[in-house]
């Protein structure tokens, strides 16, 4: 029973964190370049806003472009009960694992470039092909970066992983586990949207990829989007964190440990969202061409990591 | 140190040599190809000390420091002081692209696990993990060398090439004899002066240090 307080647990902290820790990347981020940047609880403020105000649907438009926001909304929230936010075992492991995950995430991007195309905007299907293009690179790099870390547990669970992982500390440390984590940050990056890739802060036409795609949608369709974009870098950061440094997570489901796993799991994306604030201020954006490179990168570590763990033993 | 220890940091060190090489791959100007060598040549180091401190071996302590000096001090060096005489030449267009070169990367890696499979069967050193690794480095050193249309850079995947062999002979035998690493060491330097003499030449007849321009030796 408690196992299925903790899955609730974990998606009403999924949704109701997400939008603090994207406020904290852009307050970073304006930290560090010296401006004095809105709260972090500004993207609360825009959400609420957003919510009161009337949506606007143009009348070219099917259902698709209706439904998406739901769906992508939907499939986060499904996500974030079937991946080890805060305990390790849980009830809802045996329902999916990382290839339902996987390809839960793939499902809303897809269903977005399908929303994107849908009003028959130029810019729209501009970032619907774009988002294809990079989506279709970043997927088996995901998919083999996490294979990677399966092989070395056993299993392609996302708790046995990280269960498999606290038993063997030691292992954290191993190429393997190195070059996956390489693999799966780029993949984060442009997953969410991040900056070496495309830039969350800007709507200029030439570099725009999700924003192209959201352009049509205003009120409470909008808010859903903008909603679900932030659970998609809460989950990634959280899988980041777990799944390497998995430190922290509840073995064992008692009160205590629950707690100090939530405070762990904070701490954890804190820092992360730190240092992707810090990358962001550091880097520039890449020349939409050279994506490909450095997502076959990302694939090139993916399939080390697999080669490390797996042909070797 | 322990065996699951520098069995560990033998792998890690060896994945980032592997690494460093690749990074040459993907890189886009001369001076970051030569600093990947000198960063590749740097973890060899440490692959070499780890090897050393668990196998107790004084020699390679040597071995260690003469590379330190050569591979990531020196050759670098003389690398960067060959780039800007010549003019640096940022922009190189390879004949494989940047995309594909990873890729096959990536397979030549692959393949080096499939060549390196008996080896590491018939051995029970704990190195014997990294040893496709260092295979690996020689492929993708070979392979700088026939897609880069640059001499520099066919020298830099010279010079990487023959880290794989070092790296290759400290993990398979954890060290040949001392006489044996001076004279490889000895070559590597002259190989690598005499490289540089024929770079000057081509820059001195051609105007460029593009291979392509070599074409019109034919006639």
């Amino acid at each position: 029973m408690s196992g299925y307080l903790i899955e609730a647990f974990q998606c009403i902290l999924t949704v109701a964190a997400a939008p603090g820790l994207v406020g904290l990347v852009r307050w970073i981020k304006a930290r560090l370049q010296g401006r004095t940047g809105a709260s972090p609880l500004q993207p609360y403020r825009d959400l609420r806003k957003l919510l009161g105000k009337e949506a606007v649907v143009s009348t070219n438009t099917s259902w698709i472009f209706r439904f998406t926001p739901y769906l992508l909304f939907g499939s986060l929230v499904v996500i974030s009960a079937l991946v080890p936010l805060i305990a390790a075992p849980l009830p809802f492991d045996s329902l999916g694992d990382l290839v339902v995950v996987v390809y839960l995430l793939l499902l809303g991007t897809f269903f977005l470039s399908l929303a994107g195309l849908d009003p028959g905007t130029p810019f729209g299907g501009m970032g619907a092909s774009r988002e294809m293009t990079i989506a279709a690179l970043a997927e088996p790099a995901l998919a083999l970066s996490i294979f990677g870390l399966a092989v070395g547990a056993g299993s392609t669970n996302l708790g046995q992983i990280v269960a498999r992982t606290l038993q063997d500390p030691g292992s954290t440390l191993s190429a393997g586990h190195l070059l996956a984590f390489a693999s799966l940050f780029i993949v984060m990056l442009a997953e969410t949207g991040r900056l070496p890739i495309d830039n969350p802060s800007t709507h200029l036409e030439l570099t725009m990829i999700h924003e192209a795609m959201i352009l049509e949608y205003s009120g409470r369709y909008l808010a859903l989007i903008e909603w679900a974009a932030a659970m998609k870098l809460f989950i990634f950061l959280s899988l980041l964190a777990n799944l390497f440094v998995p430190w922290g997570v509840a073995a064992v489901i008692s009160p205590g440990a629950v707690l100090a796993a939530i405070g762990f799991l904070l701490l954890k994306v804190g820092v992360l969202a730190a240092s992707l604030a810090a990358l962001e201020t550091t880097l520039p954006k890449l020349r939409l061409f050279r994506v490909p490179e450095l997502l076959s990168v990302a694939f090139l570590f993916a399939l080390l990591a697999v080669a490390s763990s797996f042909l070797v033993r | 140190m322990s065996l699951a220890v520098f069995t560990q940091l033998s792998t890690l060190s060896c994945s980032l040599v592997l690494l460093m090489g690749i990074a040459v791959l993907w890189r886009h100007s001369l001076p970051a190809y030569i600093d990947s060598f000198a960063r590749q040549s740097f973890f060899i180091v440490i692959a070499i000390l780890s090897v050393a401190v668990y196998a107790r071996d004084w020699e390679l302590y040597l071995v260690a420091g003469i590379m330190f000096a050569l591979k990531v001090v020196l050759i670098p060096r003389l690398l960067h002081r060959a780039r800007t005489q010549i003019g640096a030449e940022l922009e190189i267009k390879p004949y494989v692209n940047t995309e594909m070169s990873v890729l096959l990367a990536g397979v030549l890696t692959l393949l080096a696990y499939a060549v390196a499979q008996p080896i590491v069967a018939l051995s029970d050193l704990p190195t014997r993990g990294s040893i496709p690794l260092a295979f690996a480095v020689v492929f993708v050193g070979l392979f700088i060398i026939v897609s880069r249309r640059t001499a520099l850079t066919q020298i830099v995947g010279f010079l990487i090439m023959e880290n794989g062999i070092a790296l290759l002979a400290v993990l398979a035998t954890y060290g040949v004899p001392f006489i044996v690493e001076i004279g490889v060491f000895l070559d590597v330097l002259l190989g690598f002066l005499v490289m540089q003499v024929f770079l000057y030449r081509i820059r001195e007849t051609f105007d460029s240090i593009n291979v392509d321009e070599m074409r019109k030796l034919r006639h």
